[in-house]
């Protein structure tokens, strides 16, 4: 097809092709100059924290550190990872919870968006907006608290797993993409008597595998950083922490002091509680890498992707 | 060969084949009510039950005296909220960052994920895709530091205008009322760009490649390309994003306003989560009441919004959520 | 009674909801079968004593102790119980008490900080009273008079405040814990240790001392004054003009005692002329460029950054707020621009407190001699503790002598040696330890939030706490410091200071009230609209370039407030609490 194109190509055709490779070649110019840029001011803040995270304590509370450690120092990690009560607990939990998470919610967030993308469903409108209004409305904290108390959820692993495993705004967007996958396919696998899970299992997954993947780091960033849940739901219960409300306490000790001891009672076992600021930044570094580490491994799937379009003739 | 074309084309609303309730068609597609009745369950318990909570807006609730033993005050936490003064004024913050903060945020995304879609040589690709979704591991404490360092008299902003001979003096951009937004909105494109960007790439990747070949073979540029075939692409992507994120525009945040936040700036600065925290979740005199009442206030604002513009979507003939 | 049984029907199908998901998860993984720790459960250890784990949580923030703590270890082996502490994380105390509450499962040992009262007010709490006259060595902390100061409106006691109560009331303070306008010891060095007692001259110093030396060693220049305004702890800008006339910290207004003591006026602090005075100063200095150009918006963690270079040569603040989180930097070696190593606190950096007047020549009340009670909230036992007596019991223990030692002084031999005399001393590397974050979350134990004592400990010897122990004081002063104190002829901070010597009035401290009123009343409302107001106001008149209008505009703002309000209800406390005295006794002298 492209050769008889190409021999309608007339000289006129040529030109303008020429035309073409020069804007080309300043574009690429342009634009890797542009995002080179992006990329260095988006990754100041990470080098920057990590220049803090390998810098002595005492040293960095002056501040003026940007790129480079000023004081080289490994401390702040041994005492995050080595010293602090309960990082080994919680990164099990996190680890654990991650995984039966994001495989619990992909499914179930999948099977949904399925649900509601067939064009021929017959509660379509209603069920998506059973769902939209979640999103938006929460009866807030406290009665979810007491809801979840009768319904032994408290003081649990599960806690972290069941509640949040439909969201409504993860759905929206694999419904969307599902959408774009042509009726024909599901039309033709139906003539051959494959039910509408078969047609799921069989012809839309394996479809829908770049927004699976972008669903599943979604799901995964969410339970890696998720602290709140495990701070509300099992504050005393050591047993289900996790590793990201182990480091929030480290994180946290200077921003929620309140006003209740403002007189002279404060006295040096309790007023010395500031977090030294390499203690924070080594704890945001070590909870950083392990889901960075995940990504390239998703990212194959978003390159995988782009054959879709030839399954489609 | 006939290519599908079903995205490039505007999507012609769905009602023409809206499927009628008729037996046969509920026995067809018997197993897909059955799963929607399971969520439907799941819905109810652990998104629904709670919001029998709002009732204690309509009350002077007492945590030990429960809702039944509360006294019930009508809509007097309404009437406190909108009489107070600071209220309509945090509703306006919270609305304009909010607005911002949707606006920029979709526009960057957006372009960041074209332009990066046009690199052809994969590993600079996917370094840069890496690097800039870095800053969304880090929490708001450690970014608002930075940010707060990089604008004092001393930090690296006015170092550099200083030196580019633009301002004589420092200037002080954290005790200036009307920098507070930008600097909000800046912050959050900072660290969310990579990351908001993450599922237009997904999406794109589901564009038709045929659809480009077909866009070159009529002669048309990079540029053309990106406006012509990529944009339209991410259309039903956008579309959805949008409308979603509309309702969440009173949802403008709490840490980062907190965080950045100083009693200079403090009448453009709080939000209706800072104004709840601080009147309602005072620990002096837990005012759940009013707090709820504040929380359906956004509720309802949310949901009209998205009913409103779902409406506009479904007239012009988008993507749509219902 | 219609509610309650829709309440009772939407619960009964939870649970049945809940059971079934119990039925259909149980069998996950074994991650959740252990069901250690909380409660109080028991585990045995080794052949050894059973020690019974309790949990506690302090409405503040905090750190936690390491697993397998050294001390907390001994201490458990003596008392069988071993606690473990949580702090705040991420929410204020008001929403982590109000979650706490509605999870429905406690602590078995709470500080509720400022959500105490609602604690009480949920029946959340077991009654100290009987339990007192059990274990005498709680009840020994306060007297019959304080103990009532502490009882609820039903007549019962729940908690005791554990901090700055002196051992038999002797109050042994060497330092200024509270606020002073600091300057660094070479200013005063430089200058030949003058007698600075006004703000004229306070600044005038700093201004001087900055043009004749604006860098240090290290080439960082000098900045001659910062001030915080973050959040609540803009107390740093707010409350001198109370102290600069003179009187008190009571926190939240001045009580005028004029008409003599027993009848005392409560006055507000933000109006007076002083005030103007006092920020009219500040207006002057911030031109000058005296002024850090960002203390208006400078947060905790960049104040704390400026104040350990060294770079800051004066300041308003409590002690405790700023000098532990500096001592660390100052005694660390720095490079000088010469190449030589040189230590901040070997130069002179160190802090003084001054306690500086309106006019010269006034006295003033910037120390407080006597303990001050704080009785809005404190250290007490939950319902959900399954053995209170056995909680009380461990309090009380806490307070024994040998178990005090371990907590505050730590294991002899290792943290402090004994001298003939009996006396506790500390070698140099002791009191680094103690310094050390990892070190005091693996071997130190001070369970700073339960019951402890301060002044002079039981053998009539050493002090209860090190930090008020004369020898360990003098030895940890730096030369310069030393230098100083020697030239004043004083000893100690509070000689230094040299604030009146006066009886606390029965109201005070009046900041206890404050600190707890809720904005369920109207002088609560105005007490927060005021707060809002000043933060927004206060740093904009110091930066004012037309210091006049600002200053009207800003007291209009203020009185749009209605801070009588606020100050006919805190007339109304000092009244209370004047009568409550009377009751037991007091008179004015």
């Amino acid at each position: 097809m492209i050769m008889a194109d190409i021999q309608q190509v007339s000289f006129e055709r040529i030109k303008h092709k020429k035309k073409m490779a020069t804007e080309d070649l300043i574009f690429t110019i342009l634009n890797t100059t542009f995002l080179v840029l992006f990329a260095v001011v988006t990754l100041y803040p990470v080098l920057n924290t990590l220049a803090y995270s390998f810098n002595e304590g005492n040293d960095a509370v002056r501040g003026g550190i940007y790129f480079l450690p000023r004081k080289w120092s490994w401390r702040n990690y041994e005492e995050i990872l080595f010293e602090r009560p309960g990082i080994r607990v919680g990164a099990k939990i996190t680890v654990l919870r991650t995984i039966i998470g994001t495989l619990t919610s992909l499914a179930a967030n999948a099977l949904l968006s399925y649900i509601l993308s067939r064009k021929k469903f017959l509660f379509k409108s209603g069920m998506s907006l059973f769902w939209i209004i979640t999103m938006y409305a929460s009866g807030g904290m406290i009665p979810v608290l007491i809801l979840f108390r009768y319904l032994h959820l408290t003081s649990s692993f599960w806690v972290y797993v069941i509640p949040g495993m439909v969201s409504a705004f993860n759905v929206m967007v694999m419904r969307t993409y599902m959408l774009g996958i042509p009726d024909s396919l599901e039309e033709a696998a139906q003539l051959e008597g494959a039910g509408y899970m078969r047609v799921f299992v069989s012809i839309i997954t394996p479809l829908c595998k770049p927004v699976y993947a972008t669903i599943a780091l979604f799901v995964a960033v969410y339970h890696w950083n998720s602290w709140f849940d495990a701070m509300l739901y099992n504050r005393f219960d050591p047993q289900y922490t996790t590793l990201q409300y182990e480091l929030m306490k480290l994180l946290d000790s200077v921003s929620a002091t309140t006003g209740a001891t403002s007189g002279a009672a404060m006295t040096a076992a309790t007023a010395n509680t500031i977090t030294p600021i390499t203690v924070r930044a080594a704890a945001s570094i070590a909870t950083m890498a392990p889901i960075i580490a995940l990504y390239p491994f998703l990212q194959r799937y978003f390159v995988t992707g782009l054959t879709i379009g030839g399954v489609k003739e | 060969m006939e290519i599908s074309t079903s995205k490039s084309k505007k999507q012609k609303p769905v009602d023409i084949d809206k499927p009628k309730l008729t037996v046969k068609e509920f026995k067809r597609q018997w197993i897909l009510v059955v799963i929607s009745v399971i969520y439907v369950i799941y819905g109810i318990i652990f998104y629904y039950l709670p919001l029998a909570g709002w009732i204690i807006a309509f009350q002077d609730f007492k945590y030990n005296k429960g809702i039944s033993g509360s006294k019930w005050v009508g809509f007097d936490k309404f009437k406190f909220l909108f009489s107070d003064k600071t209220f309509l004024m945090v509703i306006r913050n919270t609305f304009c960052m909010g607005a911002l903060n949707l606006i920029f945020s979709t526009v960057v995304a957006i372009a960041f994920a074209i332009l990066l879609n046009e690199v052809k040589n994969k590993y600079f690709k996917k370094s840069i895709q890496t690097i800039s979704y870095l800053p969304h591991f880090l929490s708001w404490i450690i970014v608002v530091a930075i940010v707060h360092d990089a604008l004092t008299s001393t930090g690296i902003i006015n170092d550099i205008l200083m030196r580019l001979h633009i301002v004589q003096t420092p200037f002080p951009f954290l005790a200036r009322p009307e920098w507070f937004w930008p600097i909000v909105t800046l912050s959050n494109l900072w660290k969310e760009t990579g990351w908001n960007a993450i599922i237009y790439l997904a999406a794109i990747t589901s564009i038709d490649p045929c659809l480009y070949e077909s866009a070159s073979i009529d002669g048309a540029g990079r540029f053309q390309k990106m406006l012509y075939v990529t944009l339209p692409g991410l259309r039903p992507t956008i579309m959805i994003l949008l409308l979603m994120n509309i309702g969440n525009v009173l949802n403008a945040g709490f840490e980062l306003q907190y965080l950045l936040g100083n009693g200079l700036v403090q009448n453009v600065s709080r939000t209706i989560d800072i104004y709840v925290l601080n009147w309602a979740l005072d620990a002096r005199n837990l005012d759940y009441s009013l707090g709820t009442a504040a929380g359906i206030f956004k509720t309802v604002v949310s949901m009209t919004f998205i009913v409103v513009s779902n409406y506009i979507a479904k007239k012009k003939g988008d993507e749509r959520l219902f | 009674m219609k509610t309650k049984k829709i309440v009772t029907l939407i619960l009964a199908s939870m649970l049945a909801v809940s059971s079934l998901a119990a039925c259909s998860n149980g069998g996950g993984t074994g991650a959740t079968d252990a069901t250690t720790g909380a409660g109080g459960e028991t585990q045995a250890t080794s052949g050894e004593k059973e020690i019974v784990d309790f949990t506690m949580f302090a409405a503040m923030s905090g750190k936690e102790k390491d697993a397998n703590n050294d001390i907390q270890e001994i201490i458990a082996q003596k008392t069988g119980v071993r606690v473990k502490e949580t702090w705040l994380t991420g929410q204020d105390a008001g929403e982590a008490i109000g979650s706490i509450i509605a999870s429905g499962k406690l602590p078995d040992l709470i500080d509720g900080g400022d959500g105490s009262v609602t604690l009480y007010e949920n029946g959340l709490l077991v009654a100290w009273d009987d339990y007192l006259e059990k274990y005498p060595n709680l009840k020994e902390m306060y007297t019959d008079e304080e103990w009532d100061k502490f009882r609820m409106d039903d007549g019962h006691i729940y908690w005791a405040n554990v901090f700055g109560n002196s051992y038999n009331h002797i109050n042994t303070a060497t330092g200024q814990n509270g606020e002073a306008f600091w300057i660094q010891v070479r200013v005063l060095e430089w200058a030949n240790y003058p007698k600075i007692e006004t703000l004229d001259e306070y600044f005038k110093l700093l201004e001087d001392y900055a043009a004749a030396n604006p860098e240090l060693p290290d080439g960082t220049p000098v900045i001659p004054y910062t001030c915080l305004c973050e959040d609540w702890k803009y107390y740093c800008l707010e409350n001198a003009p109370m102290f600069l006339d003179g009187y008190p910290n009571d926190g939240c207004c001045i009580v005028n005692i004029d008409a003599g003591m027993d009848k005392p006026k409560v006055v507000d602090y933000n109006t007076t002329d002083t005030a103007k005075m006092y920020f009219k100063k500040l207006n002057e200095e911030y031109a000058k460029g005296a002024i850090d150009p960002d203390f208006a918006t400078q947060t905790y963690d960049e104040y704390i950054a400026k104040l350990s270079t060294g770079r800051v040569l004066g300041l308003c603040d409590q002690y405790w707020d700023f000098a532990y989180n500096i001592m660390g930097p100052f005694a660390s070696p720095l490079q000088a621009t010469d190449g030589t190593e040189f230590r901040l606190d070997q130069i002179g950096c160190d802090y003084v407190p001054l306690g500086l007047v309106a006019k010269k020549g006034m006295s003033q009340q910037w120390h407080s001699y006597d303990d001050e009670l704080n009785q809005s909230s404190g250290c007490a036992v939950t319902t959900s503790c399954k053995d209170p007596d056995l909680a009380f019991a461990f309090l009380s223990a806490l307070l024994d002598q040998d178990i005090h030692d371990l907590r505050f002084w730590g294991i002899e031999g290792v943290d402090y040696l004994v001298d003939e005399n009996g006396l506790y001393y500390r070698t140099e590397e002791m009191r680094e330890n103690w310094k050390s974050d990892s070190y005091k979350a693996k071997h130190t134990c001070e369970y700073s939030y339960c019951p402890q004592w301060m002044g002079m400990s039981r053998d009539g010897i050493n002090r209860m706490q090190p930090g008020e122990q004369p020898s360990e004081f003098v030895l940890s002063l730096a030369e310069p410091l030393k230098k100083c104190f020697e030239a004043y002829g004083v000893g100690t901070y509070v000689e230094f200071l040299n604030s009146e010597k006066v009886v606390n009035a029965p109201w005070y401290p009046l900041w206890s009230w404050s600190n707890s009123i809720s904005s369920d009343t109207p002088g609560g409302v105005a007490w927060k609209k005021m707060g809002e107001t000043k933060h927004l106001w206060l740093p904009t008149v110091v930066m004012s370039k037309d210091f006049e209008s600002d200053w009207a505009a800003y007291q209009a703002a203020y009185a749009e407030c209605e801070p009588e309000k606020f100050l006919e209800e805190a007339q109304a406390e000092v009244n209370k609490r004047l009568e409550t005295a009377q009751s037991y006794g007091w008179t004015p002298n």
